[in-house]
């Protein structure tokens, strides 16, 4: 490494040494489906437990809308041998640190301990997949600390209401259509039965993958996953159905007020293919040019040059099944957002009528490299990223190789990536405003 | 005898056993930590350089990548009426040096998928290994040559204000500002902040003149960490920052901090807020190096540190209030440190959180933490210490604590024997210091319309302040009226609500009766009303009747215990204008009744009809129920209000009645549970003589 640095410290706008970074990993199935995938790096003595579960806000149905997120909170409620409360003492009298999320695709919980207590850890992830506590005082809690979380994050927060606005007019028929946190409504009339269901259905081994990362000692580490989990009955099959969306032919415009913010915003989204395509790595590539540092084009024209744009971004809100190309301004002063929306506009026509130049491509693929470099910093980070290649790309080794995909990827498949998805009339355009004060 | 139950006993233990070897492991145990992991602390190589830069490398070979922090500690700075001008100069930096244009130094860190940023006092910069030593090149160019234009300082200027303006509907944002305001005072580094009349003041000039005062290497730290050797990184910083020229700097007295004499809250009008910001707050003196530290991070842990401390799991976890609530406490070499406990709560429970905060507090300086709080805390501490200690920048952030903190050298050598020597009296000790229940402020941002009728029943004493931390009177406490609402559509709505106005207008008579308890004794209310104005009242109890009034539509008198007084005056004029049994059918054509305003009430909006100058009328907004009556009455000197809260709607005969009334007068409260209603029967003129 050290090598690499002097060599370049010569020739360095010509050598593109890219690091041969190797994320070594062992996977493989019990027989109940559970996929386990493990990760050994004994450098520090800190080790995750993690268990990403193949349920997010898209398996819900209209009407029942937030319980994967629910569960995200009723799972660490308590288990047959975990007393309700005692969820986060247990991690945290031993040292460790926990958490969860949800996404429209999957939930992810996780512990990090320091690594003598690998066992605690896979106790805890294995009573939680093999027998958590769904009781009406959990439910009624945590109903109520969901509808703050919504407050705290949503309703009170500036912005906050962006996500939803864009998702509700963008998708029609997927369930992508409403927001991972759901209705406070549908919630309040769901019954136990109905969580209990939900729980039986998807939080199964053979819908669930568990990451083991860190310092550890590997034998002993399979003897105790089996022991824990390999006894953790198998659940039904789940059948995933792809509901597809009708093209959209015309421009959308929807306006929506925000009774927290001051500054208008714009939002032009697009709708895009899934996650797992070359077309969705591109477009990662189409905001890098975008928006990515100071020299980035629309950065540099509307923020730095024209000072029209409080501030912009364009980024790719890849999803499982599709995605969400959004590029969003907030104006300085007295210029409005048709104006950002035109200037916005003008650049996207650039892309797609222009090649961009050799040294744009290699500043692309410098910056990829660089996350590519620092995605793989934390050992937390790690475990996640295998979690999430395996059950949303099928495939576990692209920790190693996506920069590959992206160092591939041309100036032509750029323009003509632009040209099909960037359109005018295959956009929402999302006037965000400032509520006018009637109280 | 004996013999065989030793031998049935051994029988049961090897099935046992093999019943537990066949199982693997039992579930129902929490499985035991094994040996304690052995750690070991980093140390940084270091260096200085002539002009005072002290320099710490780490190095760091996982990753090829570097990433390198310059931080000036200097004394604070006070801005006064240019508050922003530190602000300013952190933007404008990093905008082209004296060397490079802004658009070729852009354009070269962003080709080599680097970053570097600035503040007023310090500069990060991040990249690959190869491209290292010209990020550091640019990072020191920028922080030693820096190129202030007119344009630049305009542009920045403008986001600046832009920003300012974009914060001020945002709940969290005008929490904080005011917090430290009102905690610090507004001269004080901490207390100042930027506002819009502050930027205006601020010339070009005076960013330059920040910069040439305040960005100095004398007590600037540089830290490298990441994939370097250090003899090449020390020659790379010689070469880039020898000629950084050191400086005298002005001499600031920071002011001193005060807390409250009694604990108060200051409440701050936020119409939008859909939860309130409750921040129980003092200021008290903390450095790292004092013997409390580890004793007051272990306290603020139980207390309030986490997922696991006693305010997330009593407002949280057991009250559903919030989403998190939380305490904290840190360290300052330079000045008093804030103790905070805070949270975001639903309206509704704003004064509840308010008391629950002040009792945790209250409770955790009372008594005694139990010994398993401080083991689990002590824990807990010790696993975030082992989870980082080997992360390359926690070697570095502990090197560059313990030299800018006046640290022992073996501070964290220590860390973990000093954190298991602390006793549950010494966190008492130390809640008992750092922690105020009397002298706190309370400080709530919210929506007065919701909250403030319940904050006002808390034993605090109220200060207003508005949204720059200035004081200020109470808020309006009134909604606008929407149009088309009048008295009439209020009076109509009631009426719907209760079974619609054809159905109320058969009844002609109704004769009520209810029993509320008193000091253990029974009340019993009879009530009789009859069409267009007579009414009987009579109220016993043991058999007795205790006080009775009526009116039989011309005159009419009342009678407590035997003395029996005629109405008159005002009070008849009242009775007799009074119709019944449903007072609201004379209201809409009565000119002493108004529709006064919307006023909500446990978080319900209600329309408010006065009738004269004395009685008030609350209709729900949403149902059109009468769910509330208030009186004023004058008792010699002294002004007292009767209250009635209706609840409980009934359906008798298809109409709806409250069958729960409280009458609330002074500290008085009875309830009156309704037993019968009967419509349009048992009820004679004679019963109103």
């Amino acid at each position: 490494m050290r090598k690499i640095y002097f060599l370049s410290f010569l020739g360095l706008f010509f050598g593109i040494n890219t690091f041969a970074q190797k994320v070594t990993f062992e996977e493989y199935d019990l027989s109940n489906g559970l996929h386990v995938i493990l990760y050994q790096d004994n450098s520090a003595p800190v080790v995750t437990t993690s268990v990403m579960y193949h349920v997010g806000s898209k398996n819900e149905v209209p009407g029942r809308t937030g319980f994967a997120h629910f569960f995200e909170h009723l799972l660490f409620e308590g288990t047959e041998n975990i007393k309700r409360g005692d969820w986060f003492k247990i991690v945290s009298s031993n040292g460790g640190t926990n958490n969860a999320n949800t996404t429209q695709d999957r939930t992810y919980y996780y512990e990090v301990f320091p690594s003598n207590n690998l066992k605690l850890g896979l106790w805890m992830e294995s009573e939680r997949m093999l027998h958590p506590i769904i009781n009406q005082i959990g439910v009624d809690t945590q109903n109520e600390v969901v509808k703050e979380e919504k407050r705290l994050r949503v309703d009170n927060s500036p912005y906050g209401q962006w996500t939803g606005e864009v998702f509700k007019n963008l998708f029609k028929k997927h369930p992508y259509h409403w927001v991972t946190i759901g209705s406070m409504a549908d919630l309040d009339a769901a019954t136990l039965e109905e969580f209990r269901a939900f729980n039986k259905k998807f939080y199964v081994p053979n819908n669930a993958v568990l990451v083991v990362a860190g310092d550890f000692e590997k034998n002993s580490t399979k003897k105790l996953i089996k022991d824990y989990f390999e006894g953790i009955p198998r659940g039904e099959e789940i059948t995933r159905t792809v509901i597809k969306e009708d093209p959209i032919t015309e421009e959308l415009e929807v306006t929506f007020e925000d009774p927290n913010i001051q500054i208008p915003a714009v939002f032009t989204v697009y709708r895009t293919p899934a996650m797992t395509t070359r077309d969705a790595r591109v477009l990662d590539m189409i905001s890098t040019i975008l928006s990515g540092g100071k020299s980035s084009r629309l950065y540099k024209k509307l923020v730095d040059d024209e000072k029209k744009a409080m501030q912009i971004a364009a980024f790719n809100y890849s999803l499982e099944d599709y995605g969400a190309y959004i590029i969003l301004a907030l104006p300085l002063g007295e210029n409005t957002l048709d104006d950002l929306v035109d200037e916005m506009d003008e650049e996207i026509v650039k892309l797609q009528t222009e090649l961009i130049s050799d040294k744009e491509l290699q500043k692309l693929r410098n910056k990829f490299e660089n996350n590519f470099v620092n995605s793989n910093s934390s050992i937390e980070g790690i475990a996640n990223s295998l979690a999430k290649y395996y059950m949303l790309y099928d495939n576990v080794n692209l920790i190693n190789t996506e920069i590959e995909i992206y160092n591939s990827i041309t100036k032509e498949e750029i323009r003509d990536i632009a040209k099909k998805y960037l359109n005018p009339n295959q956009r929402l355009v999302l006037d965000y405003l400032p509520k006018t004060a009637k109280e | 005898m004996q013999h065989m139950k030793t031998k049935i006993l051994s029988i049961i233990t090897l099935f046992l056993l093999t019943l537990s070897m066949s199982a693997q492991i039992d579930r129902s145990i929490q499985p035991k930590p094994g040996p304690s992991p052995k750690i070991n602390i980093g140390q940084p190589k270091t260096f200085e350089l002539k002009n005072g830069l002290k320099v710490l490398v780490v190095e760091n070979h996982v990753l090829p990548r570097v990433s390198a922090t310059l931080t000036i500690d200097n004394n604070l700075i006070f801005e006064g009426d240019k508050a922003g001008v530190s602000s300013l100069t952190g933007s404008l930096m990093g905008s082209g040096t004296k060397n490079v244009s802004k658009d070729a130094f852009n354009e070269e860190v962003d080709y080599l998928g680097a970053n570097i940023s600035f503040s007023s006092q310090g500069a990060y910069m991040r990249s690959l290994s190869k491209y290292f030593p010209r990020i550091l090149e640019l990072m020191a160019d920028a922080a030693q040559n820096p190129v202030f234009t007119q344009e630049e300082f305009d542009k920045e200027v403008n986001l600046l204000l832009d920003g300012i303006k974009s914060g001020e509907k945002s709940v969290a944002n005008i929490a904080n500002r005011v917090q430290s305001a009102l905690a610090y005072g507004k001269n004080h580094p901490y207390g100042e902040f930027t506002s819009k009349k502050t930027v205006q003041n601020i010339k070009l000039a005076d960013v330059q003149n920040f910069y040439n005062t305040y960005f100095k290497p004398n007590n600037a730290y540089l830290v490298i960490v990441g994939d370097v050797n250090f003899k090449e990184v020390k020659k790379l910083v010689k070469k880039y920052f020898n000629n950084w020229e050191k400086g005298e700097l002005p001499s600031y007295t920071i002011p001193t901090v005060k807390n409250v004499a009694k604990t108060e809250i200051d409440f701050i009008n936020m119409p939008n807020a859909v939860q309130s910001n409750i921040a129980v707050l003092n200021t008290v003196n903390l450095k790292m190096s004092n013997p409390d530290f580890f004793a007051v991070k272990l306290a603020n842990k139980i207390l309030g540190g986490g997922g696991e401390g006693r305010l997330f799991l009593n407002l949280r976890e057991d009250k559903g209030y919030t989403y998190g609530a939380y305490s904290s406490i840190r360290s300052n070499e330079k000045t008093a440190t804030v103790f905070k406990a805070s949270a975001q709560v639903r309206n509704m429970v704003t004064d509840s959180s308010a008391v629950e905060f002040i009792k945790e507090i209250k409770k955790f300086r009372d008594s005694l933490v139990s010994q398993e709080e401080l083991k689990n805390a002590k824990a807990a501490y010790i696993g975030d210490f082992v989870r980082n200690v080997e992360k390359p920048e926690t070697v570095a952030r502990y090197a560059l604590n313990i030299k800018i903190n006046n640290l022992p050298e073996d501070f964290y050598k220590m860390y973990l024997a000093k954190i298991n020597a602390v006793t549950v009296e010494d966190l008492q000790r130390v809640g008992q210091k750092y922690f105020s229940a009397d002298n706190a402020r309370i400080v709530i941002v919210g929506k007065a319309l919701d909250v403030l009728p319940n904050l006002e029943k808390l034993p605090y004493t109220i200060n207003y302040f508005d949204k720059e931390a200035n004081p200020t009177s109470k808020p309006e406490m009134t909604k606008p009226i929407p149009s088309g609402v009048t008295k009439e559509t209020v009076i109509n709505h009631y009426f719907e609500a209760i079974g619609g106005q054809e159905k109320v207008k058969t009844i002609k008579t109704i004769l009520n009766t209810s029993e509320a308890s008193m000091q253990g004794m029974t009340l019993l209310l009879e009530s009789k009303s009859m069409a267009p104005n007579k009414q009987s009242v009579i109220m016993s109890g043991m058999g007795m009747i205790m006080s009775k009034m009526k009116f039989d539509g011309e005159k009419g008198y009342s009678e407590q215990q035997g003395r029996k007084v005629d109405l008159a005056g005002k009070e008849l004029e009242k009775v007799k204008s009074n119709t019944v049994p449903f007072p609201e059918t004379g209201y809409a054509t009565d000119e002493k009744v108004s529709l006064e305003k919307i006023e909500p009430i446990d978080g319900n909006d209600t329309y408010v009809l006065k009738v004269g100058d004395d009685i008030s009328i609350y209709y729900d907004v949403a149902s059109g129920l009468k769910i509330k009556q208030v009186t004023k009455i004058k008792i010699g000197e002294k002004t007292m209000y009767q209250t009635f809260d209706f609840s409980d709607y009934k359906k008798v005969d298809g109409i709806k009645f409250p069958h729960l009334i409280s009458m609330t007068m002074g500290p008085q409260k009875f309830e009156f549970n309704t037993k019968e209603i009967i419509i349009n029967k048992g009820v004679s003129d004679s019963d109103f003589e």
